[in-house]
């Protein structure tokens, strides 16, 4: 079992480096001077010493290997530099911002989880029947509306039918839970939404899966009850794959926190790094894009284990 | 193939609207009431600041939310846009030659520290914003270049040495963005303030959440004894329009001073009625087309002419006016203030005569003589925000197909967009935006000279190098009013760049906010001291 | 073991490895026992016939501006009612289909094929070269999907070829991770044919097993991915990186201030919202359907 998470983790290191190079690549591609930027303003006016005395103070001057290596030599120690756009710490600025999507994130995915686990179960245990046509239907149906759309026409039905603003700022939940229940309620149903259905079509395919092994045939077999059968031995054997599901779909996530914290506009990581790449502010953008990179490895990887402890097969692939 | 239906809907709405605008106008400037003091005043603000040094930055984002912590030498009176009145200045004198501006300053003036505002402060404030020490920058150093020297013979006295005379540096000094700092602080660290505030404003720095909220309090030191009447004021930073107009009709917050679109706002008043207050003024700011002079076909100035030509400035009024707030039409000065071309002359410069139809045949005729007489297809750059950018550039493409120029409208991210225009000049045409926070000549005008920053069609006319030097000179107005109508007809003969519309903003508020009055720039008026709250 | 269940299922005995099949037959199964799937295919088929056919069928060039017009109730001459320039939305939400389409089908196809071949070739090179890829492919797997698209995108500027690019690139991985994996089961799967076969070419058997257990799983996901392009659009055009005006892009049009004439003109914001759900609803029915029919033991791999 050691040697087999041994090997994982070294086989993230490379993924992880190629990650943070591809960043830096990308975001060096993309047109636009963040010293230009700063210095246009609203109506700036440009001076040309000025912009050059600029570019020198970030850093931009230097070849893009010098860039690249202080870069990562600053990763390596958790230290993601200064945003070029206002002059903190990166670290500060995530830091701020964190608390929200996490509690975006966490919020979304147990109200993903408690919705979707029952109704896939049940559709697979009913297949075919209308129960399941109609939770494939609400499933794929919730996943083809836009998360925005959706976000935006809560916003408005609040706004006009109501005269009801959500919170501005985000309090945390300990210190404020209704404020903070006011501000996150519709941001996480909008998120959860997708989120449950996706992991709705995955938990009831599984479920099938599943239910056609033989040792389910045998349970049938041997005459147990329906809710044994289901409970006791086919959800138990449901319940990695769909582990897997929530981990792969981590990423899926986190696409849904960006355009969920712009629609509401929520001072969020996701939001953090839409504004960063429209600022060109490489630092931000590098740091945010490789610890989600960094954080959506490190839950496959755990996942991966999980599964490799549960199902011994797989430890010696 | 246009279906004309009768006039509908749209029509009927618009000229409601606009009466119910002009009704709703109330006049919001001085109570009559005794004002009341306490509360806090809750505004939302559409982005977050970079950083809270006002001489560093140029967006709104960071003017607003620091403004009520500092105190300046000049300001606009807001009650009586453009006269400039002293804030930390009591009166001033200039020398008969134009090159001496001798100030006083008020001497119970106190930064939040406790620290006395001294002479030695303002110098040092100017020294940075005229001669930016290394590592920082200063945004509005160009304006500043016939500045020889600051000095501070006393506590009292700030003298300002000119190198020539200048018409205009009066209204430069009255400058929202030229906070006065303390030297103690400068001379530390010249940089200091890009993450620290220490004012001697009305009001005292709180707290500062990033992208989420700023805050600040009353100061009860304030040089102005019964002034603020507020307890403090609170920004809630919210980039989407829809929900920052959510917040004011839900009464999250009580004010937005930048600008809301007329259909969030009319759905505000439908709403709250007269419970909200929205004030409709013009802003000092224009939009346009900028033309790459140096790359064919805009070498040719029948082609340049044409263009303007074949753009129906006052149906675009009309029809971008609900959608955008983009309205006037104007040369390169604002209409209505002394520096406007007059009408009369404006309507026989090419684009601006009241007659579509015939300006555009003489553009369909132009484009023949330069050799394109099937127009031509071109590349329309862009900055990738909705308002008034898109709209714009919707309306303009449309237009010009009218004369055979195909546009493709390029929105680009302004990072993206800053670079091919400004600092590689690597565009055809590019929608183009100059708003500032005062009809200053000076300003507006540098960027049709020769080698400005600004100047992004890059061309290059001796004509208007000299107008522009001899109206910065000119200490007679009418003389100088003479040679800004001259410098501006030039360029639209010329067709250097095409003027577009002039933008008109609504600020929306709850009515109780009291004795804010709208100027016609999001820059200014910013200080709040004057401002109090009917209620909570 | 039961009869039944194998009508469209394959039986065990030849677990991954499929005999040929029948495509007429496949279809009419297909309609008669997967209804939705068949719901799904007649939403793409109507879509695919509006857009093709928009040019005759729209009532208005959607690019029309008209400027008496502007924010008009749905009513007799507007159907869908006007924007806030005049052009009339029906006419903008038929054309819409084309660049929906367009992107949908191109995106997924790219990616997906590119990302097939990939994993084909990593599967069948084995050795350093699928290390490799695998490694590389790992890379890209490490982005959010939308994230990668956004940083692409920022690069390419707004345009429709620049969205269909950035989204098919996130694609490309995915579509890699389950061709390889399935190609890897057939190899060994022939290798055990192969010495069974006592002297059939194996080249034939390869040739005869391969394609049909690439095939469905590629068929599979190009289906799957089909729904998901269409939305990344629609998301990136919400975000200014997508179709630029005056495009009549759904995504587009929902985007901005679109929201803001929401009160005035709801009809702005809610038909091209449906536009999309209708689009990606069908997309997802058929895909979803399609998978159940050709494997359901096909999983995705954690």
């Amino acid at each position: 079992m050691w040697t087999y998470i041994f090997k994982r983790l070294l086989l993230i290191i490379p993924t992880l480096l190629g990650a943070a190079t591809l960043v830096f690549l990308i975001m060096r591609v993309i047109p636009g001077d963040v010293a230009l930027l700063i210095l246009g303003g609203d109506q700036g006016q440009i001076d040309q010493k000025q912009l050059v005395a600029m570019r020198q103070q970030l850093g931009l001057d230097q070849p893009l290997y010098v860039q690249f290596g202080t870069w990562l030599w600053g990763v390596l120690r958790f230290d993601f530099g200064k945003s070029l756009w206002t002059g903190q710490p990166v670290i500060d600025e995530l830091a701020i911002r964190l608390p929200l999507s996490l509690e975006l994130a966490l919020l979304a995915t147990m109200v993903s989880v408690i919705i979707s686990i029952p109704l896939g179960m049940l559709a697979a245990v009913r297949q075919d029947s209308w129960v399941d046509y109609l939770v494939r239907v609400i499933s794929i149906g919730g996943l083809a509306i836009p998360g925005f759309w959706v976000g935006i026409l809560c916003i408005l039905f609040l706004v006009i039918v109501f005269g009801w603003g959500p919170p501005l700022e985000f309090t945390p939940p300990w210190i404020n839970p209704w404020a903070n229940f006011q501000m996150m309620v519709w941001p996480v149903l909008t998120v959860g939404y997708r989120y449950a259905a996706v992991t709705t079509r995955m938990t009831r395919s599984t479920m099938l899966e599943v239910l056609r092994e033989d040792y389910i045939r045998t349970a049938w077999a041997k005459g147990l009850r329906e809710r044994a059968v289901v409970i006791r031995h086919a959800l138990k054997n449901s319940m990695l794959p769909v582990i897997t599901l929530v981990g792969t779909e981590f990423a899926f996530l986190i696409g849904g926190l960006v355009v969920t914290e712009t629609v509401f506009t929520l001072n969020g990581v996701g939001r953090f790094v839409v504004d960063a790449v429209a600022h060109r502010d490489y630092p931000v953008v590098q740091a945010l894009i490789f610890l989600t990179a960094f954080s959506f490895v490190i839950v496959n990887l755990l996942v991966d284990l999980t599964y490799a402890w549960f199902d011994p097969r797989i430890r010696y692939r | 193939m246009t279906v004309r239906s009768p006039r509908t809907f749209g029509v009927v709405v618009l000229a409601l609207v606009i009466g119910a605008l002009i009704l709703a106008m109330t006049s919001p400037s001085v109570a009559a009431d005794t004002p009341r003091r306490g509360g806090v005043l809750l505004a939302v603000i559409g982005a977050d600041a970079p950083t809270l040094d006002p001489h560093q930055e140029g967006t709104f984002a960071t003017l607003q939310v620091v403004a009520p912590l500092y105190s300046t030498l000049l300001q606009i009176d807001p009650y009586n846009y453009p006269k400039i009145i002293g804030d930390v200045a009591t009166d001033w004198k200039i020398s008969s030659d134009g090159l001496t501006y001798t100030f006083k300053i008020r001497s119970d003036i106190r930064f939040h520290d406790g620290t006395p505002l001294t002479a030695a402060d303002v110098r040092a404030s100017y020294d940075k914003i005229v001669s930016p020490p290394a590592g920082t920058r200063s945004m509005r150093k160009n304006t500043y270049t016939m500045v020889a020297s600051v000095e501070a013979p006393d506590a009292s006295t700030v003298v300002f040495k000119l190198k020539h005379p200048s018409a205009s540096l009066l209204d430069n000094l009255a400058s929202p963005w030229n906070v006065i700092y303390p030297k103690k602080y400068l001379d530390k660290d010249p940089n200091y303030f890009l993450k620290n505030v220490m004012g001697s404003g009305p009001f005292k720095f709180k707290a500062y959440t990033r992208g989420s909220t700023f805050e600040a309090e009353r100061n009860p030191d304030y040089f102005l004894k019964d002034r603020p009447y507020l307890n403090g004021y609170k920004f809630f930073i919210s980039p989407e329009t829809s929900v920052r107009a959510a917040a004011i009709r839900s009464g999250r917050a009580y004010i937005e001073f930048r600008d809301l679109p007329l259909s969030e706002v009319e759905a505000i008043k439908r709403q709250l009625g007269d419970k909200v207050t929205v004030q409709h003024t013009p802003l000092i700011g224009q939009w346009g087309v900028a033309i790459q002079n140096t790359i064919k076909p805009f070498t040719d100035v029948r082609v340049r002419r044409a263009l303007t030509l074949g753009f129906d400035r006052y149906t675009a009024g009309r029809v971008l006016f609900p959608l955008t707030g983009l309205r006037h039409v104007g040369a390169l000065m604002r209409p209505g203030t002394e520096w406007a071309v007059p009408p009369a002359e404006l309507e026989k410069l090419p684009g601006f005569g009241r007659d579509a139809e015939r300006n555009r045949a003489e553009a369909k005729k132009l484009l023949a003589e330069a050799g394109y007489p099937n127009g031509f297809k071109v590349v329309l750059k862009n900055r990738n925000v909705k308002l008034p950018y898109q709209d714009f550039a919707v309306y303009v493409i449309q237009e010009w197909r009218k004369i055979g120029v195909e546009a493709e409208n390029r929105p680009l991210e302004t990072a993206a967009l800053l670079s091919d225009v400004r600092d590689h000049g690597n565009f055809e045409l590019s929608v183009s935006a100059t708003v500032e926070y005062i009809d200053d000549p000076d300003v507006f005008l540098r960027r049709y000279t020769t080698g400005d920053p600004n100047n992004v069609g890059r061309y290059s006319d001796p004509i208007l190098d000299d107008l522009f030097a001899r109206q910065g000179r000119a200490l007679d107005p009418a003389e100088r009013k003479k040679l800004i109508v001259d410098m501006q007809k030039r360029v639209l003969e010329q067709a250097y760049y095409m003027p577009g519309l002039w933008w008109t903003r609504n600020v929306v508020h709850w009515t109780k906010v009291k004795n804010y009055v709208a100027p016609p720039s999001h820059y200014t008026n910013q200080k709040l001291q004057d401002v109090w709250l009917a209620e909570d | 073991m039961a009869t039944t269940e194998t009508t469209l299922v394959h039986g065990r005995a030849t677990a991954a490895l499929a005999p040929r099949l029948n495509a007429v037959k496949t279809v009419v199964k297909f309609v008669r026992t997967k209804p939705l799937g068949a719901a799904g295919a007649a939403i793409i088929l109507g879509m695919m016939v509006v857009a093709a056919s928009s040019g005759t069928l729209a009532p208005y060039d959607p690019y029309q501006a008209d400027y008496a017009a502007q924010f008009a109730r749905p009513n007799l001459d507007h159907w869908f009612g006007t924007d806030e320039f005049g052009r009339d939305l029906m006419s903008r939400i038929m054309y819409g289909a084309r660049i929906a389409l367009f992107v949908g089908f191109t995106a997924s196809f790219v990616g997906c094929t590119l990302g097939g071949l990939l994993g084909v070739i990593s599967a069948y090179a084995g050795g350093k070269i699928d290390l490799f890829l695998e490694r590389l492919m790992d890379i890209l797997l490490a982005f959010p999907q939308l994230i990668l698209a956004l940083a692409i995108a920022s690069i390419l500027g707004p345009a429709v070829q620049n969205v269909v690019i950035a989204i098919s690139i996130p694609i490309i991985p995915r579509a890699a991770r389950i061709v390889r994996a399935a190609a890897l089961s057939v190899k060994e799967h022939i290798y055990v044919e192969a010495v069974q076969a006592l002297g059939a070419s194996q080249r034939r058997v390869v040739l005869r097993h391969l394609v049909p257990n690439v095939v469905a799983p590629y068929i599979i996901i190009v289906t799957a991915q089909l729904g998901g392009a269409i939305l990344a659009e629609a998301a990136l055009s919400y975000l200014g990186l997508g179709a630029a005006e005056p495009t009549p892009s759904w995504g587009l049009m929902l985007s901005g201030s679109a929201l803001s004439y929401a009160e005035k003109a709801p009809w702005i914001a809610i038909f091209p919202g449906i536009a999309i759900s209708l689009g990606v609803f069908g997309f997802n029915l058929f895909g979803d359907s399609l998978r159940d029919a050709l494997d359901p033991k096909l999983r995705r791999k954690g």
